[in-house]
């Protein structure tokens, strides 16, 4: 052939004439699209996510320090990543032109705080403002306007300074990190800091250095301030400065993967069956090609290049389509979703056009490769059959492709593993159960009546077809199953982690002889308080007698780490035991028990012996258990927990948490008025924070998994209509032979439903086995199984099947015979 | 032009050795006329088949303008094929998804000719489709897309024409029509025609008339 590329476009444009290419070139528009429209959406939604947990800190990186730090690490911070910050924070008298005077939380800003998320200030005069304050002048929260009874536009005195009220505080993004300078907030210039004399060597304050940028320059810098770090100074980033956030992003992040492969997963179903229609319906055109002189190479290059062709229409009309799709998605999430709306970047594209050449290479390659085979003297010979074109070699050829995407996609071994896996159960179980099953109804259809015999012989018939068109509809209908059921228990989960009154004030330094005093306050304003518990500040000194280094600058390995003690002899709810016993109620024993990521950090193991200290106390204890703590809970937590009796010998001080609803909020200065002693952490905007991204994330799972369902529902077709073309020349000949439109369309109907009904068993026994995977292993979730879906998966796979597989066929009864039996 | 030799093919069935064809020699010159006849499932395609390249025999050789093409492997003779082989065939094997002038077209394309349009039309009309190019088979009624088939066999110009019941779709007048149209073509151009028949009208009209006996080829008196 002369010129291959010229005569592979007209091969493409005949065919496309010929309606043959519409379901693969829909199917690998549905794969890019789909890719590009999960992985834009998904992209957006964590760079967005990440944002808003960003603005916990106000900045995607923080250096925190007890003194002033060294000029170069801001030098170097503005080098290396570009936008800095600094906070200053620390707690002062503020007085009020009327002499009130209140111990406030002052936080002097500078540089270009907050470098994520905003401030929101009430400038009075119904005028709202998110800039931070200009040197002279501060912001106060509303209790601080009310304790000291001023008003914008007054003066107040902080230390030496006097500086005037700029407006009232609304909103502060980084108002939870950090368990300290409590009190209502002020917030000050920087500038201003001198002019207060405020700050003397040994007084509580803490320097903030913020950093914002990209991962790289930001993993840069923290190399080189890590080791420079010493005593009382530390790295937050965002994921360790909110835990419960952090979780809840990582497994959001997860779920979202999850259903972008299943997606892919899908869409390479769909190319795989039109693949194979294409490849069919081509067999006696390339046999009258051969018999006309083409050569194997001629034919392999032509459909190449088709392929090629239709790969380069399919990305880059699929990347359109992906991207208006999740523009689509992410702006009807706009209002709901935090922080700007953000660019999808390149990598979607750069994965939806992998996934195409995958796919094609894979899924849509093979059938046609073998087209190259064809015999030509299939034109003389028309029951010359070609081997089936889709071979065991195709299907794990094309199943290693598949897992190698999707490893690429989520990094997740396991995720990769448990899909292929059950995609593997579905697949092996389907040949077998579906073969043995269809032998089966034949006997039975021999003694039916005559639409029953004519649906179970076609499906007899069409034996391993027929297989495979059940093997697909289980795949689609298991994927599907698998992620109704992750997404159900998953939100499900998610909701139930923070149950509606979930104590959102913590107070500590409760001394003993207050408990009482404090219990009656709260019992008069009847609020629920939880539980008091014991706590001591302690340190872990050495493990099995070695001493563990301090906190410094060469930070790797087991160091000392500070924690609040308690002791309790019922393992708190929440906690999960990883290795080691609980002790028994009333025990005495030196014992003791960690959170897993603590005890890493120390270096110990259960039977460990640890060297504690408790004020000037050395004592040594035994790790009898590891806990894993559940962080996403906003319960209080511990580290590290001792037998009551234990901690019974050393001075305490009491803690305990309790619910205020947001029209409360007035309590707290109650609260502090009446026991100015105790210290009270304030997380209700957090719990706020989490709940709002739970509720985010689950909308926009939501809209994910209508997507698949979307992408579901064509495979489903693509199976249904992968047997129109024999269905139709079948009906038509026996409709030339007298059968009846009702005998016919009864058969199909049955025919499909039964199908159905085998692809629902495989269904759900794939997705009980993906399911258990997932949930245990991935989401860290229970599992239960779901018998409601068994029954259900039947039903509805073969109602849903049956009527797909009627509507495609509906031109079996309703075309003329004759056009019919013309056009095949 | 065609020779065969000691030509034997046999197929494996599930019960027994099938042997379709038993010790075929053949010999056609060129530009000759030759009917195959014979009763159903004697081998007449089968020999048709073999001499065309698209199958190997069991045993045997087969010589086509001097190359013996069971020495050829599946390729080499597709390329054989397409500079001199032509064929028509008693289901037209038309390709659904081209139009009357692109189905003429593809095998010149397939030969590499630059003036594959031109010749296809011409061919075409010279069959009487001249209005009728852009038509798609399942418009065209049998006759007419055995006449496209024809241009598609004449259009590449092949030195020697298969045809397998070429009329054994087609009505005894439209049969004729065509029978008129191959031996036309076949003075003009000059090709050899072999073609496998049960019509004893088409056979008539060919030089030599070749009978098919179980497997094995006689010439008739
Ligand atoms: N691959 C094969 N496998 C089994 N049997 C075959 C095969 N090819 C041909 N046959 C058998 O060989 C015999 C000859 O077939 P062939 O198609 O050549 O007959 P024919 O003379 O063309 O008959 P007809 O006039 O009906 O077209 C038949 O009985 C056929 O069933
Ligand atoms: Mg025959």
């Amino acid at each position: 052939m002369k010129s291959p590329i010229a005569a592979s476009l007209r091969l493409l444009v005949r065919d496309w004439r010929g309606g043959e290419l519409g379901v693969l070139l829909s199917a690998l528009l549905l794969a890019v699209s789909l890719v590009v429209a999960i992985s834009g959406f998904v992209n957006r939604l964590q760079f967005n996510l990440e944002r808003e947990s960003a603005s916990f800190l106000a900045a995607d990186l923080v250096v925190s320090s007890s003194r002033a730090m060294p000029p170069e690490w801001q030098e170097e911070a503005l080098n290396t990543v570009g936008v800095t910050g600094e906070t200053v924070t620390f707690s002062s008298m503020v007085i009020s032109e009327s002499d009130d005077m209140f111990l406030a939380s002052v936080k002097a800003v500078g540089g270009g705080y907050p470098l994520r998320g905003s401030l929101r200030v009430d400038l009075g005069g119904g005028r709202y403002g998110a800039d931070t304050p200009e040197p002279g002048y501060v912001y106060l929260a509303p209790r601080l306007v009310q304790q000291l009874d001023t008003a914008v536009g007054d003066e107040v005195y902080v230390g030496d300074a006097t500086l005037r009220v700029a407006g009232t505080l609304l909103d502060e993004p980084d108002s939870t990190t950090g368990f300290f300078g409590y009190g209502p907030r002020l917030v000050m210039h920087v500038d201003d800091l001198d002019a207060t004399g405020v700050i003397q060597p040994g007084s509580r304050v803490t320097y903030r250095l913020l950093l914002a940028g990209s991962t790289g320059a930001l993993e840069q810098y923290k190399n080189w301030v890590e080791p420079q770090l010493v005593q009382g100074q530390r790295l937050l980033s965002v994921d360790e400065s909110q835990p419960g956030i952090g979780a809840t992003l990582e497994r959001a992040r997860g779920f979202l993967l999850l259903a972008g492969s299943l997606g892919v997963m899908l869409a390479a179903a769909a190319i795989l069956v039109a693949a194979r229609r294409f490849g069919e319906r081509h067999t006696d055109q390339v046999a009258v090609m051969k018999s006309l002189g083409a050569t194997k190479k001629t034919i392999r290059t032509l459909y190449a290049l088709s392929l090629t062709w239709l790969g380069i229409l399919a990305i880059s009309v699929g990347s359109g389509i992906g991207w208006l799709a999740q523009d689509a998605m992410f702006t009807a999430l706009a209002d709901q979703l935090p922080g700007e709306v953000t660019r999808t970047g390149v990598t979607p594209y750069v994965t939806g056009a992998v996934t195409a050449l995958v796919c094609i290479a894979f899924f849509a390659w093979p059938p046609l490769a073998r087209l190259g085979a064809v015999s030509p003297l299939r034109v003389i010979r028309r029951e010359t059959t070609i081997a089936d074109s889709t071979r065991a070699t195709d299907l794990l050829l094309g199943t290693f492709s598949l897992g190698g995407l999707m490893l690429w996609y989520s990094s997740d071994i396991k995720l990769t593993a448990a899909l292929l896996g059950s995609i593997g159960i579905t697949v092996g179980l389907g040949f077998f159960v579906a073969r043995g099953l269809l032998s089966g109804t034949r006997q039975i259809g021999s003694s039916a009546g005559s639409v029953w015999r004519l649906a179970l012989a076609g499906m007899q018939r069409r034996g391993t077809a027929s297989a495979f068109q059940v093997v697909i509809f289980g795949i689609a209908i298991m994927l599907l199953l698998v992620l109704t059921a992750v997404r159900t228990s998953l939100l499900d989960q998610w909701r139930l982690q923070i149950p509606e009154g979930t104590p959102n004030h913590f107070i500590l330094n409760v001394a003993p002889i207050d408990e009482a005093p404090l219990l009656q306050f709260f019992a008069e304003r009847d609020i629920e308080v939880g539980d008091l518990y014991p706590a001591a500040r302690g340190r872990v000194m050495e493990v099995n007698g070695d001493t563990l280094p301090e906190w410094g600058p060469d930070a790797t390995g087991p160091r000392q780490r500070e924690a609040n003690f308690t002791s309790t002899d019922a393992k708190p709810d929440g906690n999960e035991i990883l290795s080691g016993e609980w002790w028994a109620v009333g025990s005495d024993e030196s014992l003791i028990s960690l959170e897993d990521g603590f005890a890493d950090d120390i270096g110990a193991k259960v039977g460990d012996q640890l060297t504690l200290r408790i004020a000037a106390d050395e004592f040594v204890v035994t790790v009898a258990s590891i806990r894993s703590v559940n962080w996403e809970s906003m319960q209080p937590n511990f580290f590290v927990i001792f037998p009551e009796k234990l901690l019974d010998r050393f001075p305490t001080t009491l803690f305990t948490s309790f619910y205020l609803e947001p029209d409360e909020k007035y309590r707290v200065s109650e609260l502090l008025e009446f026991m100015p002693t105790i210290t009270l952490i304030e997380v209700d905007v957090a719990i706020q924070e989490i709940k709002t991204i739970i509720d985010q994330v689950s909308q926009a799972i939501e809209l994910v998994l209508l997507i698949i369902l979307v992408a579901g529902a064509l495979v489903l077709i693509a199976g249904v209509s992968s047997s129109v073309d024999e269905r139709l020349h079948e009906s038509a000949i026996l409709r030339a032979l007298g059968a009846g439109r009702a005998t016919l369309l009864g058969a199909v109907a049955i025919e499909f439903a039964a199908m159905g009904a085998l692809a629902g068993v495989l269904a759900i026994m794939g997705s009980e086995a993906a399911g258990w995977v997932l949930q245990t292993q991935m989401l860290e979730l229970d599992y239960q199984v779901q018998w409601l879906l068994w029954p259900l998966g039947v039903i509805l796979g073969s109602l849903i099947i049956g009527s797909l597989g009627t509507f495609a066929c509906r031109r079996v009864v309703s075309a003329p015979p004759l056009q019919v039996l013309r056009e095949l | 032009m065609i020779k065969t030799s000691q030509l034997n093919k046999s197929v494996k069935t599930a019960e027994a050795e099938l042997e379709i064809l038993r010790g075929i020699d053949l010999e056609i010159k060129r530009g000759e006329t030759a009917a195959i006849v014979g009763t159903s499932g004697s081998g007449k395609s089968t020999l048709l088949g073999l001499l065309a390249g698209l199958d190997s025999p069991s045993a045997g050789a087969i010589y086509l303008d001097n190359t013996n093409i069971v020495q050829l492997d599946e390729d080499e003779r597709a390329v054989l094929r397409s500079q001199k082989v032509g064929f028509v065939f008693q289901s037209f094997q038309l390709l659904p998804a081209l139009t009357a002038l692109e189905n003429v077209m593809l095998p010149l394309e397939l030969a590499g000719r630059d003036d594959a349009r031109i010749m296809a039309e011409d061919y075409l009309s010279r069959v009487g489709l001249g209005e009728r190019l852009h038509h798609y088979p399942r418009t065209l009624s049998g006759g007419e897309q055995q006449r496209v088939a024809i241009a598609r066999a004449f259009a590449a110009k092949p030195l020697i024409l298969f045809a397998d019941e070429p009329t054994g779709n087609l009505d005894t007048a439209t049969g004729a029509k065509i029978i008129e149209l191959l031996f036309g073509l076949n003075e003009e151009e000059g090709t050899t025609l072999v073609l496998v028949t049960h019509d004893n009208t088409l056979a008539d009209r060919c030089q030599r008339k070749l009978i098919m006996t179980a497997g094995q080829l006689s010439e008739a008196a």
